[in-house]
C-alpha cells in the first residue's frame, strides 16, 4: 500500500502538478465558461490533462473541482451538481494519478465573505466546503487541498470541513501579494499568522499557490517564510510561471521550464517538501521541476 | 466633537450601529440628508481609504467600513430621492467578458459610492455592448472595466474599443484589478488605471471633473 502524502512527502521531494484552467483554454474552453461542466462534458479533456502532468513527473493529480462548491456553481445555476461534478472530478484525476499518484482533492474559495465582511456564517461554510469534500473523498481522493485563499477564517473553515469528512491529510495553500515590501494575502494576512491558523485548524501541509504579481526571487524569499513558519511541519509552495509581463500587447507569464527547475531546486534545499505550478505553467514547466528533484 | 465627525469615525471604524444611530441623530437635528453623505459619510470613508492605500488596514477593514456607509445610505437614499438629489456624476462598472470575480470591483464600487458618485453595478461576464448601452442609458462620465484574470484582460481592450465605436468618446474608462498595469491601460486607450480601490476613487473624481 501506497504511503499517505503526509507520510511521503517527509521522505523524498514530491511534484504537484500545474495549471489547469489555461490547458483547458488551450483545448477550446471558453473563457468564463463553467470549468467544472468540463468534467461531465469533456471528461477526456480532463484526464488527458491530467495524465500530461503525470507524464511528467508529477505524482500530485489535483482534481478539476475549483469552482466546486455549491456556492460557485451557483454563479451558473448548476448548484445542484455538487456531488455528481465532484466525484466525477476525483475519478478522473484517479485516472491519471495511477497506484503511485495521490489523488489531491482541489477546494477553492466559496466566492463571498465571513462575517462580518459578509453575509456567512462560519458555520454555513463549512457546510458549504463539507458538501464538496465529501463527494471528492467519494470519488477516490487522497487528500484535500483548501487553496488560493486570502482569508484564514475561510481556510480554517475548509480544513476544519476536511477534518470533519474524513481522515485523508489535508493541505491549506494561500494566495500572497507583497505590499508595502511584506507578504500578506489579500485580506491582509502575513505568512506567518496564515501559516499557523492553517495548523492550528488541522492542515498536515500548508503553503501557498498562485500570488499577486510575484516574481520568481519573490516565490524563494516567500518559501523561505513558509518554512520558518511551519517549525518542521510539511510545506508546499506552487508558484506561477513568473509574474506575468505585456509582450507585444498579449499577456505572458514567461518564465521557462529551466527557470522554474532553478527555482524548484532553490525551493527543496530551503525545506519546502512539495513543489509544484500555478498560473502560466504547463506540464513543460513541471516535467523541469520534476526532472530536478 | 461634532456628530458629523462622530458619524466619519463611526463608518471609518466600521460600526454600522453607531452609524446609523448618528445619521438618525444628525437628521433630527435638521441637517440635511446631503450633508449628512458630504460631511459624514465621505470623510469616514475617505479616511478608511487612504488607510488602505498605505498598507495600515486590509480588505476586512474596508469592507466593514463600506457596510457601515452601506446602512447609512439605504436611511439616507429615499430621502435624497424626494428631495429630487441626484449624485453630481454616475458611473457604470463590472467586471469584463469572461471573468467572474467580484471582489476588487465591489470594492470599487463601494469606495464611489462613499464617495457620492451615482453607481450603476453591472456585476460580472459583462458583455461590451452592455457597458456601452448602460452608459447611454444613465447619462455616465465613468465607465470602469475590473479584471482579475490574464486571460480575460483582452476583454478590456474590447470594451474599451465599443465604447469608443459608439461615439461615446467624452465618456471616462478607467481600468484595474490585479494583472492590469498603467501600461497596459494605455496600450488599450483606457483614460486611467489605479492600483487600489482608494487610489481608484481619487483618478475617477479627476477624471470626472475634465469630463
Amino acid at each position: 500500500m501506497k504511503p499517505t502524502l503526509t507520510e511521503a512527502c517527509q521522505q523524498m521531494p514530491l511534484t504537484c502538478d500545474g495549471a489547469m484552467g489555461t490547458q483547458l483554454i488551450e483545448r477550446g474552453m471558453k473563457i468564463g465558461e463553467c470549468g467544472m461542466c468540463w468534467n461531465s462534458e469533456h471528461p477526456d479533456d480532463i484526464v488527458a490533462v491530467h495524465q500530461a502532468y503525470r507524464n511528467a513527473g508529477c505524482r500530485l493529480i489535483t482534481t478539476n473541482s475549483f469552482g466546486g462548491t455549491r456556492s460557485m456553481l451557483e454563479r451558473h445555476g448548476l448548484g445542484e451538481k455538487v456531488a455528481e461534478w465532484n466525484r466525477l472530478a476525483a475519478k478522473l484525476a484517479a485516472e491519471a494519478a495511477g497506484p503511485d499518484g495521490w489523488v489531491i482533492g482541489d477546494v477553492g474559495p466559496f466566492g463571498d465573505f465571513l462575517e462580518p465582511m459578509g453575509d456567512t456564517s462560519v458555520e454555513e461554510l463549512e457546510a458549504i466546503f463539507r458538501e464538496q469534500i465529501a463527494a471528492l473523498v467519494e470519488g477516490g481522493a487522497d487528500a484535500i487541498l483548501v487553496e488560493t485563499m486570502s482569508d484564514p477564517g475561510e481556510l480554517s473553515a475548509g480544513i476544519r470541513a476536511a477534518k470533519a469528512a474524513t481522515d485523508l491529510p489535508v493541505i491549506g495553500t494561500y494566495a500572497f501579494q507583497k505590499s508595502a515590501g511584506e507578504f500578506r494575502t489579500m485580506m491582509g494576512t502575513t505568512v506567518a499568522d496564515a501559516i499557523r491558523a492553517a495548523f492550528d485548524a488541522g492542515a498536515s501541509i500548508a503553503g501557498a499557490n498562485c500570488g499577486t504579481d510575484l516574481s520568481l526571487e519573490d516565490y524563494l524569499e516567500l518559501g523561505q517564510q513558509i518554512v520558518a513558519a511551519a517549525d518542521g511541519r510539511p510545506t508546499i509552495l506552487q508558484p506561477n510561471a513568473g509574474a506575468p509581463k505585456m509582450i507585444d500587447g498579449e499577456i505572458r507569464y514567461d518564465a521557462s521550464p529551466a527557470d522554474m527547475a532553478e527555482l524548484a531546486c532553490k525551493l527543496r534545499s530551503i525545506g519546502i517538501s512539495i513543489v509544484g505550478g500555478c498560473c502560466g505553467t504547463t506540464p513543460d514547466h513541471l516535467a523541469a521541476v520534476a526532472a530536478s528533484a | 466633537m461634532s456628530t458629523f465627525v462622530e458619524l466619519s469615525r463611526a463608518v471609518e471604524g466600521g460600526k454600522r450601529n453607531d452609524a446609523k444611530l448618528l445619521t438618525q441623530a444628525l437628521l433630527e437635528q435638521g441637517i440635511k440628508p446631503l450633508e449628512v453623505v458630504e460631511q459624514g459619510l465621505v470623510p469616514g470613508m475617505s479616511a478608511i481609504g487612504e488607510k488602505f492605500k498605505n498598507n495600515e488596514v486590509f480588505v476586512p477593514e474596508m469592507l466593514i467600513a463600506a457596510r457601515a456607509m452601506k446602512e447609512c445610505m439605504a436611511i439616507l437614499e429615499p430621502l435624497l430621492a424626494d428631495a429630487g438629489i441626484k449624485p453630481k456624476y454616475t458611473a457604470v462598472i463590472g467586471t469584463v467578458q469572461g471573468d467572474l470575480h467580484d471582489i476588487g470591483k465591489n470594492l470599487v464600487a463601494m469606495m464611489l459610492k462613499g464617495a457620492n458618485f451615482g453607481i450603476v453595478d453591472l456585476g460580472t461576464n459583462v458583455a461590451p455592448e452592455k457597458f456601452v448601452a448602460a452608459v447611454q442609458e444613465h447619462g455616465a462620465q465613468l465607465v470602469c472595466l475590473s479584471a482579475l484574470l490574464t486571460t480575460t484582460m483582452p476583454a478590456m481592450r474590447t470594451t474599451v474599443q465599443a465604447v469608443r465605436d459608439a461615439g461615446l468618446a467624452s465618456v471616462k474608462i478607467l481600468v484595474g484589478g490585479a494583472p492590469v498595469t498603467q501600461d497596459f491601460c494605455n496600450e488599450i486607450g483606457a483614460d486611467g488605471y489605479s492600483q487600489d480601490a482608494a487610489s481608484a476613487v481619487n483618478l475617477a473624481l479627476r477624471l470626472a471633473e475634465t469630463y
